[in-house]
């Protein structure tokens, strides 16, 4: 029971992390029909951001000394850049391209993110320290859980309010799920194409900040491909969970870090080194049996 | 109020449109009737900002259309409500019709308007906070007619309201229109495949086929629906000199 | 459509001879380092045109070709490495691969055979998905044959290397199967399966109501396309000498779908074209990055630059030319008596998408 409620805690906390890249792989997916692979790099970049840009082996903090409102504020501000960049430069010029050459395009963001990061940080893995006293463990019971968890889960909770409420309640935001959900149709009623797909770039590029700070507290060290793997499970996510449904892509990411810990802790252990393969095949199941995912994006439509 | 000349449009390598000119005058119902595949969706498209024409000019109060976003045609007062209906599914039935007000910003008749509108469509109120995607065929061609008009477009294009409706249903949407021209002095596009009510609804008609207008005239000219008949399905089937120039 | 044999196999026979031709000049002209390059891009040529027989016929992207070469350039090294190597680090491997050391073709032919058998196991499985699902689907593939290649220690020896493998390809042999993948690939486009194939990328609905089976015809490209991939990964394996589960991941996936890109998806001609052009941009970047000197000092581009300026590249060509610089037609004479080559041999363009 103690081993199920210490598991249960730690799927929670890596489904928030999922769950929050997800939902930036989410939003621009349900606006653009894009599956942004450069958005992993945006979570290297964010990382990144914290130290002062230089090819020697030890890192030096610079916005990572900040206080932990001002680190947030900044790093955000600087994904938000890259992302918005990203659309300016490339994916505003291939908006009518099909999906999987919109793939494509992103494939070639990501190398050009990750080598100029290479460039200017240089090649070596650098330990950083950032936050490090959230690594104290909280004793409940029996149970011990890091600090960190609870900051994820809770982090992840009000950026999917906040996010929640933005899009339901404001202007902007129901304008966003208009085109999400047909974005000709939108622009024929005056929504305005580049403000609702700028905006879906920063709402990730947010997303991708608080996901890239979380990360790095969580792994210690910079690498110029450490936002990848996230990046992939996320994007499982939104595929399991149903591609273009914001919900959905919470959902999944649940989903997802659910099934790999608790394949992690269950498995017998000499299938335990292949429990990403066990991810990844599920959903290449999901896609066979299930291809709208958990929460599909359309309601219901009846007919007359 | 708006002027289309000579308009050619294609996707890929089929021609969709070869040379298309028409005129739609300040609170005038003008209608373009035509087969499937005649090319009436695609004109309104263009007109739109949907689709680039190969060719031509659209000009709305002597404002050039072409290359303009689709967005901004909206802003200029053209109001489009496409085919198939397009409500969006996962909002409700009020997000619906408040979509335009909210994207141009312009607040201030929104409650006046939507009441006069619920007027004409009391089911939409009855469903007013349920995800559009839940109402009916006929109800949601209710709303995207609704949708279009909260804006206070002053040219209004209506692609095929019948469609797929039960006769009643198309009663109600054409009785809407109808009172609406009267009340608003709306100006009005419509497509439709079959020219019956059109010939009662509109003030003129035009004739769309394989991307050519065949015919056009005013509806009173029209009214044994001889010429239109044989305009529709080509019995005389040379093109019109007036196209051959075109091309 | 009445065609004298020779004029459909002209484009054929014209492209053979340029890669010929310039494998050869490079190889008798240049030094051993630019023998070594026009090897390792004769292997990619070989594995890029097998890619194009799936995507360039079917229009579905796949990201999960290079988990073939994975496979293939395994079994190679299964088959070919020191059997005292073998014995002592890869002792979940059956007797007869640990015992042995195979001949050369028998390593290539084994390793192609594999990679296409899983193509079939898999590719049955997923290409009834349309499009983009199918892409993620084959996505899914890489990151599992990735994952299992880098845990499964007592056959692949896990994320470290096979060491040992006789690198006996140079560019003869190198040469002689890209010009064997070239000609499959022509061939299988000219088949009926190819024709059938490339009806259904242009027009599903009107291919399903003529009777044609998606599924089969996908499916039929999809082992073939596989097995030609797996001959580069065999290639590559004897070539280098080493294989590492990491060379066979998504940067040499971003580098093969950008040759294809780059020269155009939709023909063989365009896979050619684009991993010669990748080939000679990323050679003189090394180059720059390698340093030039102008009088007395040294001007040396960063490292990183020659992976930047091939993802601007690509992007560039996405943008402006997202045909290829082929526009994904094949190779054909100038005109000679008015009659333009037919339309079977031309690619049509890739559907422009929804």
């Amino acid at each position: 029971m103690i081993n199920f409620a210490q598991t249960f805690i730690d799927a929670l906390s890596l489904g928030s992390l999922y769950a929050l890249a997800a939902l930036g792989i989410g939003l621009l997916f349900g606006i653009l029909r894009l599956i942004n692979f450069a958005y992993g790099d945006l979570i290297t970049l964010g990382a990144y951001a914290l130290i002062i840009p230089s090819t020697e082996a030890v890192a030096t903090l610079f916005i990572g000394n900040w206080p932990w409102f001002l680190v947030i504020a900044a790093v955000a501000v600087v994904v938000v850049v890259a992302a918005l960049a990203s659309d300016f430069l490339v994916f505003r010029h291939v908006r009518r391209a099909d999906p999987s050459t919109l793939m494509i395009a992103s494939f070639a963001v990501s190398f050009v993110i990750q080598n100029v990061i290479l460039m200017f940080y240089g090649s070596r893995p650098k330990s950083v320290d950032l936050w490090s006293n959230l690594n104290y463990q909280l004793q409940m019971g029996e149970v011990r859980i890091p600090l960190l968890q609870i900051v994820t889960i809770l982090a992840t909770l009000v950026l999917m309010g906040g996010l929640t409420l933005l899009l339901k309640r404001t202007s902007l935001g129901i304008q966003m799920r208009a085109a999400a959900e047909d974005f000709r149709m939108a622009r024929y009623l005056g929504v305005r194409g580049n403000l609702v797909i700028g905006l879906a770039f920063a709402l990730s590029g947010v997303l991708a900040a608080v996901a890239s700070l979380l990360l790095l507290s969580q792994v210690g060290t910079l690498s110029q491909t450490m936002g990848v793997p996230l990046m992939l499970f996320a994007f499982i996510a939104t595929v399991v969970g149903g591609m273009g449904s914001l919900v959905g892509a919470a959902t999944g990411g649940f989903a997802v870090a659910f099934a790999s810990v608790f394949l992690q802790a269950y498995l017998p252990d000499e299938l335990r080194p292949f429990r990403d393969s066990f991810v990844f095949g599920i959903v290449i199941l999901m896609l066979l049996v299930r291809p709208s995912g958990l929460i599909p994006t359309k309601a219901l439509v009846e007919r007359v | 109020m708006l002027e289309i000349q000579d308009l050619a449009v294609s996707y890929g390598g089929t021609t969709a449109l070869a040379g298309v000119s028409l005129n739609v005058r300040e609170s005038e119902a003008v209608c373009v009737v035509g087969p499937n595949g005649a090319g009436k969706s695609t004109l309104m498209a263009a007109v739109a900002g949907g689709v680039p024409p190969r060719r031509g000019r659209i000009t709305f109060d002597g404002k050039d259309l072409v290359g303009v976003a689709p967005e901004n045609i909206a802003r200029l007062g053209i109001s489009m409500v496409p085919e198939g209906r397009h409500v969006f599914g996962t909002l409700t039935v009020e997000e619906n019709l408040l979509i335009g007000t909210y994207a141009m910003g312009d607040r201030r008749h929104v409650s006046k308007d939507s009441e006069l509108l619920l007027g004409y469509f009391p089911r939409l109120k009855e469903r007013w906070r349920q995800p559009a995607g839940r109402l009916s065929g006929g109800e949601q061609q209710m709303l995207v007619i609704a949708r279009a008009l909260m804006t206070r477009p002053r040219l209004v294009m209506v692609d095929e309201p019948s469609l797929g409706l039960a006769p009643k249903i198309v009663d109600t949407v054409y009785d809407a229109l109808l009172g609406l021209r009267r009340e608003r002095g709306l100006t009005m596009l419509i497509n439709e495949q079959s020219s019956d009510r059109m010939l009662k609804f509109s003030d003129r008609i035009y004739v769309l086929r394989n991307g050519r207008i065949q015919l056009e005239g005013p509806t009173g000219e029209l009214q044994d629906g001889e010429a239109i008949t044989r305009a529709y399905f080509g019995f005389d089937d040379h093109p019109a000199p007036a196209l051959s120039e075109a091309m | 459509m009445t065609e004298t044999p020779i004029r459909r196999i002209l484009p054929l026979l014209l492209l053979l001879a340029v890669v010929a031709a310039v494998a050869a000049l490079v190889t008798l002209v240049g030094g051993d380092e630019a023998q070594l390059t026009v090897t390792e891009a004769l292997i990619r040529l070989t594995v890029v045109v097998g890619i194009s027989i799936f995507i360039g016929n079917s229009g579905v992207v796949s990201f999960g070709h290079i988990g073939f070469m994975c496979i293939a350039a395994y079994a190679a090294a299964w088959a070919t490495c020191n059997p005292m190597w073998k014995q002592l680090m890869l002792t979940g491997l059956p007797m007869f691969l640990q015992e042995n050391q195979y001949p050369f073709l028998a390593a290539v032919g084994g390793g192609a055979v594999l990679a296409a058998a899983v193509a079939l196991v898999f590719g049955a499985v997923i290409l009834r998905l349309s499009g983009i699902a199918a892409s993620i689907a084959t996505f899914a593939f890489l990151a599992i044959v990735n994952n299992v290649y880098s845990n499964w220690d007592t056959v692949t020896a896990g994320v470290s290397s096979i060491i040992g493998i006789p690198t006996v390809v140079d560019p003869w042999i190198g040469l002689a199967f890209a010009l064997i993948a070239i000609v499959l690939a022509f061939w299988f486009k000219n088949s009926r399966m190819g024709l059938m194939l490339r009806a259904t990328r242009d027009d599903p609905v009107a291919a399903r109501a003529s009777g044609v089976s998606i599924v089969r015809v996908r499916l039929a490209a999809f082992v073939l396309s596989a097995f030609v991939v797996g001959l580069g990964g065999t290639l590559y394996a004897q070539f280098l000498g080493v294989v590492t589960v990491d060379m066979f991941y998504l940067q040499l996936t971003f580098v093969t779908l950008a040759m294809l890109i780059i020269g155009g998806m939709g023909s063989i001609t365009g896979a050619v074209v684009g991993v010669f052009a990748v080939t000679v941009f990323v050679e003189f970047f090394r180059y720059l990055e390698a340093g030039v000197t102008v009088g007395e000092s040294v001007f040396g581009l960063p490292e990183g630059s020659q992976e930047i300026a091939l993802g601007v590249g690509m992007a560039l060509i996405l943008i402006f030319m997202p045909q290829g610089l082929t526009r994904s037609k094949e190779l054909k004479l100038p005109r000679s008596k008015g009659r333009p080559v037919p339309a079977a041999l031309t690619a049509r363009e890739l559907p422009a998408g929804s």
